[in-house]
């Protein structure tokens, strides 16, 4: 019967199409497992109690580590938060609360566009800005570059997850007699807390890893950093440095770097996933 | 001016049930009376027993308005003109029933005059009843037709009935004097005279909540002092 | 006799209405709100067309009409929560305790603190326990008094008719409550602030018909201290819970009559149409 015959065609095209799907999606997963895989394989063996307390050491001499770039990298994300967090939430506090359609329509645009700007961009901005000025390298131009990636990203979430706040809550508590302003820090804000502590920290882990605009400002160092006026270690930064030269232990080191690195952004992301959960559902 | 139709075609429907059921009933008191009098006029005591078995008919009626005026009042939940109407619907309903009841009264005593030879002074009652009756219709129309003022003059036309009343209530009080052996037939006289007044109250309190229905204006009492109607204030 | 029929409400809320019901134009000694040829526009659309009106003290004032006549509208004129909303202007003037609410030197801040507001959507705060909420507009503005507030919170949750039902959960969140515990926790939370005026937009219309019954024996238990004006779709409830009724059409104030005399015997046609339910 014809009409049979059409269904097995029918049920062929339905099975191929959901094979390609498949492979699709694994395509999509197979590189982060081949990722952790591969950084498992080659860093693990490196990554030790010295990799983790010892400064970097002179090919050939072995216990070296990357003490100083792990804490080098801390401290930057540390110092870049203090500028990013407050004016990128500030920045989404105004979309959202403040600013005429037609100022938010230009400040999101702007937004868009700074986040699309290559990272290697904003190395070269501070240091027109910071380094040359001074004539140094420095923690400072280093966090400035990072701290300015982050603006547009926190932003652009805070404004976000504070629109999702029903209006109800606005009305309600301007309607107590309480000021704007404190009817957003402490009613707005708060009901939407967690989800600006989660576009800080999604806007960290998309920064941690950032190498480029550390180049020309950062600039790495071998040694413990003394001054926030002088160049400062970072863990992608040894990283790059490390994986360019040609002498296998150093490369060894790179991949546990590599590693650590990737776990961190692994775990930054667990912990917004931990954060996140259940939250639409408490807005709604 | 057109009034217009309800949003919900339904309680249009209930309202216009109400209202027929209203006039069914008016015009079955009516019919009543009219065989209860005619009964007495004509010697004819199955015009009178008609009356009095008719008068089932009426109970059943009014059973019926009064659960549909409720059944109104719960569902629709009216409120001004078409509340007005079911209240003065339901008020009426029991006015009407007790015209009948009066029609039951005069039908038995009837009945029991045309076992004696006729009385002349029968001659006082039909008067009576033409007015009574003219009364009652008039009421009951100006309830139907929304007339506020064809209402208002019906208040008036009851003294004319009470006073017909009285004087009948005078002369036969005479004659029983001058005709002791026909005092049973004169006290029925008195008594069928004493009924078709009642209907003019009746016919009163129908025009009075016909007026309440069109006007909402409360017109009863209106000769009492304010002592009395104080009485009548709100006790909700 | 006749007409005490069409009236719904206890002999204690009414007697002295129906006394005189022929003559009931609200007639207040002081009014609450002395409303003067207020208009209201959002951009170009006139929302609120000269509206005169002396909303009265200590009583309640219900407004009724349909969707989109206004009347949610014309309530937050009376505290000044339309301006929220951008591009309205507002012309006339409401006099509130002798002051124009809107003279150019009046804090909408303030005004609010007098004349509170509770919302169709009951919405305490989701990060705030009961009692958090309850207090959230005396601690935002400034009360520190530990003593001071425990009392108030007390107080108003028992205005509110909740204290009973909340006592031993004063810190669990607001919105563990049900639906009509959350509006009575809204309530609460307005009166914490002791304004002299409620604005009700719609109250119960969320609510199911218990609930809805608590919150109008609510309304008629506050009236004693507050003036309330409420915002209703629920013609019932109007006549239930109010002593006065102001019918709004297309913006305008049609009629403004005591509530037993709107629903019994309402002067104007597109009144009785409406409450009727006849096409409009």
């Amino acid at each position: 019967m014809s009409g049979s015959a059409n269904h097995q065609f029918r049920k062929a095209k339905s099975l191929i199409a959901s094979l390609l799907c498949s492979v699709a999606a694994l395509l999509v997963i197979a590189p982060l497992g081949l990722i952790f895989f591969y950084l498992l394989r080659s860093g693990l063996s490196s990554l030790n109690v010295a990799f983790f307390t010892n400064l970097p050491r002179p090919v050939g001499e072995p216990g070296g580590g990357m003490a100083n770039a792990i804490v080098g990298s801390g401290e930057l994300l540390a110092l870049a938060s203090l500028i990013g967090v407050p004016v990128g939430v500030l920045g989404g506090v105004y979309l959202a609360e403040y600013g005429t359609a037609r100022v938010n329509a230009l400040l999101r645009f702007v937004a868009d566009v700074l986040n699309g700007v290559p990272s290697i961009i904003w190395g070269v901005v501070v240091y027109g800005l910071i380094v040359l000025p001074f004539k140094s390298f420095s923690a400072y131009a280093g966090s400035l570059a990072l701290g300015f990636m982050m603006i547009p990203l926190i932003m652009r979430t805070t404004e976000e997850v504070l629109l999702l706040v029903p209006g109800g809550y606005r009305e309600a508590a301007l309607a107590l007699g309480i000021s704007r302003w404190k009817t957003i820090v402490h009613i707005v804000m708060k009901t939407a807390s967690k989800g600006i502590v989660t576009g800080v920290l999604l806007a960290l882990a998309r920064i941690a890893g950032e190498t480029a605009p550390l180049l020309f400002t950062a600039f790495g160092n071998r040694f413990w950093n003394r001054s926030l006026a002088e160049p400062i270690a970072a863990l992608p930064l040894q990283i790059f440095t490390y994986a360019i030269s040609p002498y296998d232990d150093w490369h060894r080191q790179a991949w546990a770097g590599a590693l650590l690195l990737v776990a961190m952004i692994f775990l930054i992301n667990l912990l917004v996933r931990f954060l996140t959960r259940g939250r639409a559902a408490r807005v709604a | 001016m057109e009034e217009k139709r309800h949003i919900l075609g339904t309680f249009d429907e209930a309202l216009r049930s109400l209202r027929e059921n209203v006039l069914m009933m008016a015009s079955l008191t009516e019919r009543n009376l009219n065989h209860a009098i005619a009964g007495l006029l004509q010697r004819d005591d199955e015009l009178c027993a008609l009356s009095i078995a008719d008068d089932a008919e009426i109970d059943e009626l009014e059973k019926q308005i009064d659960k549909d005026g409720i059944d109104v009042l719960l569902r629709f939940q009216p409120v001004a003109s078409d509340l007005r109407r079911v209240v003065s619907a339901i008020k009426m309903n029991s006015n009407l029933e007790r015209v009948a009841d009066q029609a039951v009264s005069i039908g038995r005593r009837a009945r029991k005059l045309n076992q004696h030879p006729p009385l002349q002074e029968i001659e006082l009652i039909d008067p009576m009843h033409r007015h009574a009756v003219a009364m009652l219709r008039d009421s009951v129309d100006a309830y139907m037709r929304e007339d506020a003022a064809l209402a208002r003059e019906i208040k008036p036309r009851d003294k004319a009935l009470d006073e017909m009343n009285s004087n009948a209530g005078r002369t036969l009080t005479e004659r029983m004097g001058d005709n002791p052996e026909q005092l049973r037939g004169y006290l029925n006289l008195m008594f069928i005279a004493r009924c078709l007044e009642r209907v003019g109250d009746h016919a009163t309190n129908i025009a009075e909540d016909a007026v309440y229905a069109v006007a909402a204006e409360d017109i009863r009492h209106m000769h009492k002092k304010p002592a009395i109607e104080e009485q009548h204030s709100p006790e909700v | 006799m006749i007409e005490t029929l069409p009236a719904m409400q206890t002999t204690r809320v009414r007697t002295v209405d129906f006394m005189q019901p022929l003559t009931d134009q609200p007639q207040p000694d002081a009014p609450a709100f002395g409303v003067k040829n207020l208009s209201m526009w959002y951009g170009a659309k006139e929302a609120i067309k000269n509206v005169t009106i002396d909303v009265p003290a200590k009583r309640v004032t219900a407004i009724i009409g349909p969707s989109g006549c206004g009347k949610s509208t014309f309530l937050r004129c009376l505290n000044r929560m339309h301006e929220l909303v951008p591009r309205t202007r507002v012309e006339g003037e409401v006099l509130f305790a002798g002051q124009n609410l809107y003279s150019p030197d009046v804090d909408p801040a303030m005004i609010r603190r007098r004349i509170g507001m509770v919302f169709q959507k009951s919405n305490p705060f989701p990060t705030m326990s009961i009692a958090e909420n309850v207090l959230v507009g005396l601690k935002l503005n400034g009360v520190r008094d530990r003593n001071l507030l425990n009392e108030r919170l007390e107080k108003s949750l028992r205005m509110a008719a909740l204290w009973s039902e909340v006592k031993d959960d004063l810190r669990k969140p607001g919105i563990s409550l049900s639906g009509g515990q959350q509006q009575r926790l809204c309530i609460a939370r307005a009166i914490a602030i002791e304004p002299e005026v409620l604005l009700m937009d719609e109250p119960a219309s969320a609510l199911d018909p218990i609930a809805t019954m608590k919150i109008e024996e609510l309304i008629t238990e506050l009236k004693a201290n507050y003036t309330i004006v409420i915002v209703t779709h629920n013609m019932q409830q109007a006549s239930r819970c109010s002593d006065f009724t102001a019918f709004f059409y297309m913006g305008a104030l049609i009629e403004f009559a005591n509530t037993a005399k709107i629903f019994s015997n309402p002067t104007r046609r597109q009144t009785e149409d409406y409450i009727t339910g006849r096409f409009g």
